[in-house]
């Protein structure tokens, strides 16, 4: 009978009670949203990442990452490259050559790294050809193509057409030059790396960068950088180790290892959700503890009398933290229902943030962000409602259980 | 059977600023089966005895002990267990649960002796029914009448069978009729049930039908009136 006096109890003031369910309903909403709102930049950060920068997995000889030279190219590129196609999960593979060099216009020169590539490979294993803004990806005929972003075009002053020259050294340590044309202008919404890469054929740049005089090394054979993605996310540590065993004298790295920056924020998910769910919670406890304290107040006689026909302290105690956590409960579902269609919705739809397209961009993020929330989350926010009420309750339940019954009883 | 005894009870509020001396030396023994009203003016104590005999205030001096127990020797809790067992109390602003109905304000505080929910719900069933109540036992408070409420209020004292019922001033918001029925009621649960009642009231219509009148004057007993055939 106690659950049902709290029950009837938190409806004697519906306006009350239900001021404070919708501002429970609110928050839960709130927490919801704005974690899901965060998990989807993150996940926005990360998937554009890896989609355009780094992929799943990169293979290369470990000097190659220490010194970034060109002479440590993988070797036995077929062998190694045979055995990345064949491994299980591994959904596209993009074999590149690397060279960090300069390039330059009329108007310009800025330091970038060239990545040789193969352009049908490429393009499955990141969206550069999805990418491109102006002109087109590397189109059949045209010599010595290059595509540049359309931050690096703007700095260079050239436009599709234009002439750029590259310089870098070569496997023998010459500095070496050449002229490409642009033939696209690509956007991958990250600045920092649009500012900083071009790409060009694989064979264009092998070509240049293996001296005349250099009879050991063929075209085909020079790759520095192995490219991978993988059909599910979830399972490219368990391909990364794997790779490892197979290729023991290379450097396999997931994107994690790559970009230690992604697996920072990607940790960081859990605790965005904790951080807004506790300033929500904090914020919902003083509302609950004004109603409830209310529900106390105005309830002196009634409680004394309680206590009069014998209705124990912590029964009264206990009756009391049941209406609050009956509040909560009730709300709970609603903000619950709230979130999820909000972040169900805005997850299938995104949310549009152009207007702040430019700030995203420079920190590598997409201007629609889609909400994406673990279904744990859920389950904090209930566990967080639910103890939020308990502890809200417990000082309007000590007020009351520290009331004397006669005294209350004289109260109007 | 003696079911209360004060002895030499004195009871002083404000003692820190204004002392005043509610009771001033109260000795009174009520036995089992009484109809005893005690009355006076305002002031005089009625209701202070009423609260120290139910365990809902101590004395400061004096002994008051209640179907043997000396009730001052006993903690908050221990007071709120015995006042559960022993004691049912009807208030004058009939003070029902105003969320429960009639039926479920009778089984309220068997429920907290932890009966079982058929006994709790026949026992309330027959009380109502001996008040008169029997139409009635779904309402809640707010829908009955003043009279009606405390009718309630008298069998839910009596639900947990308690050794005798504190009334303070239970008629003094009622009607003329609403009074006569009341008393009607409880003159017959103490014939018929010898169930003890002790009333504080000023009302004369209750002084008239009392066994028993015990007058307070100024914290103290003055008068104290046994009257064959009243009731």
């Amino acid at each position: 009978m106690i659950p049902i006096m709290a029950w009837r109890n938190i409806w004697r003031s519906m306006t009350r009670s239900l001021v404070v369910m919708g501002a429970i309903a609110v928050g839960i909403w709130a927490a919801l949203s704005l974690t899901g709102f965060a998990t989807g930049m993150v996940k926005s950060y990360v998937n554009n990442a890896v989609q355009n920068i780094v992929s799943h997995i990169q293979v290369h000889q470990p000097e190659f990452l220490d010194e970034n030279e060109v002479k440590y190219n993988i070797p036995d590129l077929m062998a190694v490259e045979q055995a990345v196609r064949a491994e299980p999960g591994v959904r596209a593979v993009s074999v590149r050559s690397v060279a960090n060099g300069m390039i330059s216009s009329s108007q310009g020169a800025r330091g970038v790294a060239i990545k040789g590539v193969e352009p049908e490979e490429e393009a499955r294993v990141n969206a550069l050809n999805e990418n491109i803004v102006d002109g087109e990806y590397f189109s059949g005929d045209s010599r010595n193509p290059i595509l540049v972003s359309d931050e690096l075009a703007q700095k260079l002053n050239v436009k599709v057409r234009s002439k750029v020259v590259l310089n870098f050294q070569d496997r023998g340590g010459s500095i070496t030059a050449a002229a490409f044309r642009i033939v696209g202008i690509f956007d991958t919404g990250n600045n920092p790396f649009d500012l900083s890469h071009v790409f060009v054929r694989r064979s264009d740049l092998n070509h240049l960068l293996i001296p005349a005089a250099d009879s050991t090394q063929s075209a085909d054979a020079l790759a520095h950088e192995i490219a991978i993605m993988v059909d599910d996310i979830r399972n490219v540590d368990t391909i990364a180790s794997s790779l490892r065993a197979e290729l023991p004298g290379l450097k396999v790295q997931t994107y994690r290892q790559i970009s230690p920056d992604l697996q920072l924020y990607e940790g960081q998910i859990k605790n965005i959700s904790l951080i807004y769910l506790t300033v929500i919670m904090l914020a919902l406890v003083f509302g609950i503890i004004n109603t409830m304290l209310m529900a106390v107040l105005e309830r002196i006689k009634e409680l004394g009398m309680l206590m009069a026909i014998g209705m124990n302290k912590l029964k009264v105690f206990l009756m009391i933290v049941l209406e609050s956590v009956m509040l909560g409960l009730v709300a709970m579902p609603v903000g619950l229902i709230l979130g999820y269609i909000t972040i169900d919705y805005v997850g299938e739809n995104g949310i549009d943030m152009s207007m702040y397209a430019e700030g995203l961009e420079n920190f590598g993020m997409s201007s629609i962000i889609y909400f994406e929330l673990d279904p744990v989350v859920y389950g904090q926010v209930a566990v967080g409602v639910f103890l939020t009420a308990v502890l809200a309750s417990i000082y309007p339940a000590l007020k009351a259980i520290r009331l004397k019954p006669v005294e209350a009883l004289r109260t109007i | 059977m003696k079911v209360i005894t004060t002895k030499g009870v004195v009871k002083i509020y404000n003692p820190d600023k204004i002392p005043v001396k509610a009771l001033n030396g109260v000795d009174l023994e009520i036995t089992e089966g009484e109809f005893t009203a005690i009355v006076g003016p305002s002031g005089s104590g009625k209701t202070t005895l009423l609260n120290v005999i139910g365990g809902l205030d101590r004395p400061d001096e004096g002994d008051v002990e209640v179907g043997g127990h000396d009730i001052d020797a006993m903690s908050d809790n221990q007071l709120i267990d015995f006042r559960k067992e022993h004691i049912g109390f009807v208030f004058q602003a009939y003070n029902l649960i105003p969320v429960l109905t009639a039926r479920e304000n009778v089984e309220f505080v068997m429920l907290l002796q932890n009966r079982p929910k058929k006994e709790r719900r026949e026992r309330a069933e027959e009380l109502l029914r001996a008040v008169g109540l029997e139409d009635k036992m779904d309402k809640r408070p707010s829908e009955l009448s003043g009279g009606q409420q405390q009718r309630v209020a008298v069998a839910r004292a009596l639900a947990p069978k308690p050794d005798f019922i504190l009334a303070d001033e239970p008629t003094a918001n009622l009607d003329s009729k609403s009074t006569a029925n009341l008393l009607d009621i409880m003159a017959r649960l103490n014939e018929e049930e010898k169930i003890t009642f002790v009333f504080s009231t000023h009302d004369q219509r209750v002084i008239d039908r009392a066994r028993r009148v015990v007058t307070l004057v100024d914290g103290k007993v003055a008068t104290d009136e046994v009257r064959e055939g009243k009731v």
